[in-house]
């Protein structure tokens, strides 16, 4: 599972998705749109949103800090890849 | 069955958790997260003893405050979404699908951003309709902005728009603005803010993103259009208190309604504190310092039983 997560560094709701994906282990990449004007444009083209976080999981389009959405897709993706096993 | 459920882990929440693990009684307290409204604020500078600090570490000040008592039970992540009547007190549903008994409740369940409830708002939330303008008003550089709302939230996102957007227009429904003299003068005098009173928001434009703001001019009647690609959205809260309703006394807007010395409600066994109550000024000082009175005031009601 890839995760992206694009952020400004004032954001809280950001900043709260990394701690909850600290938490349970879980790496990502994060792409700062305010020093990086190319992520900016990748956010804005992948999304078309104009508001952070905006969370890109295997290529799916996530807006906002959800927990229980990002809850239920890390256990579904944890059942996926340990069936796999 | 616990003494005592808190429902909320903003600043009255957590006084009154602090308090209540202190008094020993059986508490509870169930939040969403902690750090109630200000978790967004840049810099809070009238927390007192504290010169500055950011809404975020602050949230978390109160966490650990909270988790440092030892005879508490939190659960965090979560919500109360109903509240049932039962022998004895209060059962307690939760968002999750728990339910908790309680022998009294103390409500701190504080208050939500008031929406513009206007066509277009919802459509485009986060396509430039933006609630949180410490966090997004980077992605407006170079963009003209729509800041609706005169108070002092409307005024601080305005400051916080300065460093990026091209061109904000302030508008406000009243004929005056109506926050801090100190913020107002800093921002009005800026070339880059235009200032528009008496102003009625009909609509929000746009295809993908936001391109325009539709409004009436109350005095003439006129109705005008902005070309912006962002509007914030700062026009005041309304109190969380929709789960308890059907029990306890509110006013108009739906706040509590408490007795202003121990903050009982209208139903015995339910005290209530901060923003979700009819107290006059919405201040996280205010609303620790009343949750503090509840919790006292509940701690009394046992011990006189």
């Amino acid at each position: 599972m890839k995760i992206i997560i694009y952020t400004t560094p004032t954001c809280v709701y950001c900043r709260m998705t990394k701690e909850f994906l600290d938490k349970r282990g879980v790496s990502y990449i994060e792409r700062n749109v305010i020093e990086d004007e190319s992520a900016r444009e990748e956010m804005i083209n992948k999304s078309h949103q104009l508001g952070v976080p905006v969370i890109d999981i295997d290529g799916e389009i996530f807006v906002g800090f959800n927990r229980s959405e990002l809850e239920s897709l890390l256990k579904s993706n944890q059942s996926l890849s340990s069936k796999k096993i | 069955m616990y003494d005592l459920a808190i429902i909320g882990g903003g600043p009255a929440g957590v006084a009154g958790g602090v308090y209540a693990a202190r008094k020993k009684m059986k508490t509870v307290l169930i939040t969403d997260f902690f750090g109630g409204q200000s978790l967004v604020s840049a810099d809070i500078q009238n927390w007192i003893g504290v010169v500055s600090i950011s809404g975020f570490e602050w949230g978390k000040k109160l966490e650990e405050h909270l988790r440092a008592q030892e005879s508490i039970d939190i659960m965090d992540s979560d919500l109360v979404s109903k509240v049932e009547r039962m022998d004895g007190g209060w059962r307690l549903l939760t968002q999750s699908g728990k339910a908790i008994e309680a022998k009294t409740m103390l409500l701190t369940s504080g208050s939500r951003r008031r929406k513009l409830n206007v066509p277009g708002e919802k459509e485009f939330e986060s396509r430039g309709v933006a609630y949180c303008s410490i966090c997004d008003a980077p992605l407006f550089k170079d963009r003209a902005v729509v800041v609706a709302g005169g108070g002092n939230s409307g005024l601080e996102a305005t400051i916080d728009l300065l460093p990026y957007a091209t061109k904000i227009f302030l508008l406000h429904r009243g004929d005056v603005l109506k926050g801090d003299p100190v913020t107002q003068e800093k921002v009005v005098r800026n070339p880059k803010v235009q200032v528009i009173l008496n102003v009625e928001i009909q609509e929000i434009i746009g295809s993908q993103i936001v391109t325009g703001l539709k409004y009436r001019d109350k005095i003439s009647s006129d109705v005008r259009m902005l070309d912006v690609q962002g509007v914030f959205v700062e026009i005041g809260s309304v109190p969380n208190s929709d789960f308890v309703k059907e029990f306890v006394k509110l006013n108009d807007w739906g706040e509590v309604v408490v007795d202003h010395k121990t903050q009982r409600t209208s139903v015995e066994g339910i005290w209530a504190a901060g923003d979700i109550t009819d107290v006059m000024y919405k201040q996280n000082n205010i609303s620790m310092g009343d949750a503090v009175k509840a919790t006292l005031n509940i701690y009394e009601y046992f011990r006189s039983r």
